[in-house]
């Protein structure tokens, strides 16, 4: 069993980081550890099947979001950087890369020996082409918005590349690695019916390409003979065989159809602990199941009404009703960046339930007598109806009556864009930075989305300030200042992260599970006789 | 008999553009669109947003998008599925043979297991045999296809250690892989539509032989074989036909269920996909060959049962 975790100390080591000491340009090397760790002891061959819970749409890494999606073509597509679990960026397509003195120039000196699917060479052109494309709005990638702070691209010769920002960005680093940072051949997009056949025919630089993605059956992959890793990777092939629900999976890996699959609700590795031949391992996630707020929503805008409900819930409670407890309570960030980013748990305020301070300030608010609420829950999200039944109990001790109403995902992805989110569940992960957690959603726009209608001009403030700060201690301060904020002003809740639990046959060896749910491990992975 | 067969085909095309029309009309009045589900949380960024909208044409007036989605369809183009990017004629074609093939062996296992079984309590009338079939099939009929598919899955798994194949494999990729494929959902809404069968066969053999002709043939000393096999089934045959095009209905609209519980990629998992991922072209494409194969089973079921009922045949 692995249990990864983000210390203190390797997220002082972060990508931010490398400016510690001002003036000085800082290269980063090649880090040979990007994935896990390799195995000389590894067996070669063989496919692996592997159960999923969650069909990706489509494969196209430039304008399809969403985990689903992230969750495989990891393993197609690459970026210059890798998000490494210790939440560090580290070079990945990139041999190294230096920071200028001002934090506005990045330079990236490129593998030279890597080769795109598509069978040709890969130079800084692809480069400048994929981040040029990504970052140009008009073409509509997701991504576009994390791209916003470059100014320039350009490539001195075939094997750099100088980024030029408008303003700094320590998260620059983490914004190109393999969520929407992925490198592609030059004016792969210009063909007609490009995007579409990034569902065909994979053109990335990664261990694995597509062979084959049948919609609502499977996705397989097979070794790319050419990749740049020497030796790498172990396997021949994987299977994703998309399963339609929890049952399935469980029973697929109990019957051993299944090599290895990721629990889509954690508490189930009770039924499967102990089947012989079947590992179960646990790990901390970059996910979070919370509630949020909508400042513009009924009695929400009342900060006292956001502070009441706060501090009438029991977090612990609705883990155990939720997942039976296979997870981490949260403060105000997920579990895999407490540590290294999160504020301490005790200098917050409205997380630990008092029921007295609750109703008084609902009696402040004017609402001693008690108010209906709708809360949302979304359709195929299980975690949320035992969680919604729970937290209606929490919160009518204090008086509110909750309406519980459930919402088909589609729909309540709509609400959520057009920021008419109202009172509702959430569940959403990031990648190991805070930069990436929170500025999208929290920040007013135009520079943010600030879905849930915050509106904080403090919160603002430092959401550009950590973005721009290089120093780690500094970072940190700013960020933990900024959840205090949160916690004092309750956009939202966080409730839990669940564990990530993946359940491999005993024949799988080397797997090591990313704390995004990522499939990065299986390039490492191997088949024992 | 030519002129009812047009009147009949024309109103069939009716109801097909009429269905299209509100199909297309009542999944664009639902919020969210395939731009939401294709940004998810990482909305935010209304350049972004306006540039996909536009890449799918949702930018155009509705009556734009509607001529020019029923335009194509009359040139035998069913668009391109925006969530695969592959022509919608050939994912809706490979998945409506995935459900044919349930469809069709789900309806051979209700004929041969409920037909029997209901002209047995039909004529064994308020014995035990009779209150068996009424039993069973209450039981079958009570419970829904979701939970009897659950509980088929989870036996079978925990007694016999077996499991479906964990990817579908039609008839002429793997025969053995496709019979296991197939086993558990034919038997989930085999189940209930066998007894659907069963509860409608007892009925009508207890109608029939109720008639004075059977009584007449029983007094006079007919043997079983006679009585059974040439007055009573042939009486009891043409209502059996025509229930046999509600029950295909019924198990095509009852395959979503089936084929999202057991991972198959037929016409139900297709359009319910299509729903999630809001992929218009796939969602007008597959309800429109549903609607079509609905109104040609029923066209069916009408010349068959002509063919076999002289009285019909000659109206």
């Amino acid at each position: 069993m692995w249990t990864p975790s983000i210390s203190r100390r390797a997220a002082m080591l972060g990508t931010a980081g490398l400016l510690a000491v001002p003036g000085l340009p800082h290269a980063q090397g090649a880090a040979p550890d990007v994935y896990g760790p390799m195995d000389p002891q590894a067996r070669r061959g063989g496919t692996l099947t592997v159960a999923i819970a969650n069909e990706p749409p489509n494969l196209d890494p430039f304008h399809q979001a969403g985990d689903a999606r992230t969750a495989v073509t990891v393993l197609m597509y690459q970026g210059l950087m890798y998000e490494h679990p210790s939440g560090e960026a580290r070079p990945l397509l990139a041999e190294r890369m230096q920071i200028s003195p001002d934090g506005l120039t990045y330079t990236f000196t490129l593998r030279r020996n890597v080769t795109f699917h598509t069978g040709i060479a890969m130079s800084s052109a692809d480069v400048k082409y994929s981040y040029d494309y990504i970052r140009d709005p008009a073409n509509g990638s997701p991504g576009a918005a994390d791209f916003g702070a470059i100014a320039e691209i350009t490539t001195p010769d075939d094997h750099t590349v100088v980024i030029r920002l408008s303003r700094p960005n320590a998260s620059l680093p983490m914004t190109l690695t393999n969520r929407f940072g992925c490198v592609v051949p030059r004016d792969t997009f210009a063909a007609d019916g490009a995007r579409a056949r990034l569902s065909q025919q994979s053109v990335g630089t990664g261990p694995f390409r597509l062979a084959e993605f049948r919609p609502q059956s499977h996705i397989r992959m097979a070794r790319f003979a050419q990749y740049w890793e020497e030796g790498q990777p172990y396997l021949d092939g994987i299977l994703f065989s998309v399963q339609p629900n929890a049952a399935s999976l469980l029973q697929a890996l109990r019957n051993r159809r299944a090599d290895i699959g990721m629990l889509p609700r954690p508490q189930d590795a009770e039924q499967i602990r102990d089947v012989p031949g079947l590992n179960v391992g646990t790990a901390p996630s970059l996910r979070q199941n919370s509630l949020d707020l909508d400042g513009n929503f009924a009695q929400l805008r009342d900060v006292r009404v956001r502070q009441a409900i706060a501090l009438a819930i029991d977090k612990e409670a609705v883990m155990q009703a939720s997942i039976g407890g296979h997870g981490t309570v949260l403060g105000t960030t997920v579990a895999a960046m407490q540590d290294s980013w999160g504020a301490p748990l005790a200098e917050l305020s409205t997380q630990r339930p008092d029921l007295e301070r609750a109703r008084a300030l609902l009696a402040e608010a004017g609402l001693q007598g008690g108010f209906a609420l709708d809360l949302v829950s979304i359709i195929g999200f299980e975690w949320m109806d035992p969680a919604a039944v729970t937290i209606a109990q929490q919160l009518q001790r204090i008086g509110i009556r909750l309406n519980i109403q459930r919402a088909e995902l589609g729909v309540w992805l709509n609400a959520f864009r057009t920021r008419n989110m109202r009172f509702t569940f959430n569940d959403w992960g990031t990648q190991p930075d805070p930069h990436i957690l929170y500025y999208r959603h929290f920040r007013s726009p135009p520079q943010g989305a600030d879905f849930r209608n915050w509106a904080n001009a403090d919160a603002d403030r430092l959401l550009d300030q950590g973005m721009e700060t290089a120093d780690p201690a500094a970072r940190k301060r700013i960020y933990v200042e900024l959840q205090k904020l949160m916690s004092a002003t309750v956009p939202t809740i966080m409730l839990f992260s669940p564990n990530l639990v993946t359940v491999t046959q005993s024949r799988v060896r080397n797997y090591v599970q990313h704390p995004t749910g990522w499939w990065f491990g299986l390039a490492r992975s191997w088949i024992a006789a | 008999m030519l002129g009812a067969l047009a009147g009949r085909l024309g109103a069939a095309a009716m109801t097909a553009v009429l269905s299209t029309a509100a199909v297309f009309l009542l999944i664009r009045a639902v919020p969210g669109d395939v731009v939401g589900e294709m940004l998810g949380q990482s909305a935010g960024d209304r350049a972004a947003e306006a540039a996909l909208r536009a890449f799918f044409g949702l930018d155009r007036p509705l009556w734009q998008q509607y001529l020019g989605w029923a335009g194509d369809v009359l040139r035998g183009d069913l668009g391109v599925s925006w969530r695969q990017g592959l022509p919608v004629a050939g994912i809706v074609g490979k998945a409506f043979l995935v459900t044919l093939q349930i469809g069709l062996v789900t309806l051979a296992v209700a004929l041969f297991v409920g037909v029997p079984l209901g002209i047995l309590a039909g004529v064994r009338h308020g014995r035990w045999p009779d209150l068996l079939v009424e039993v069973v099939s209450l039981v079958a009929l009570s419970a829904p296809v979701f939970w009897t598919g659950m509980v088929l899955l989870i036996a079978a798994g925990t007694w016999f250690g077996w499991s479906p194949p964990l990817i579908y494999a039609g008839p002429g990729e793997n025969l053995a892989d496709n019979i296991e494929s197939i086993a558990l959902p034919v038997m989930a809404l085999g189940l209930l539509q066998a007894a659907a069968y069963a509860q409608f066969a007892r009925q009508q053999t207890m109608q029939v032989m109720r008639q004075d002709f059977i009584r007449a043939a029983i007094s006079r000393g007919l043997p079983a074989r006679v009585v059974y096999g040439r007055h009573l089934l042939r009486n009891v045959a043409i209502p059996l036909v025509t229930f046999a095009g509600v029950i295909l209905v019924q198990i095509l609209g009852g395959v979503v269920v089936v084929e999202t519980l057991f991972a198959i990629p037929g016409l139900g998992r297709t359009l319910l996909a299509a729903i999630q991922a809001r992929d218009y072209p796939v969602l007008q494409g597959a309800l429109l060959v549903a609607v079509l194969v609905a109104l040609l089973v029923n066209l069916l079921v009408d010349l068959l049962y002509a063919a076999i009922d002289p009285r019909v045949r000659g109206a």
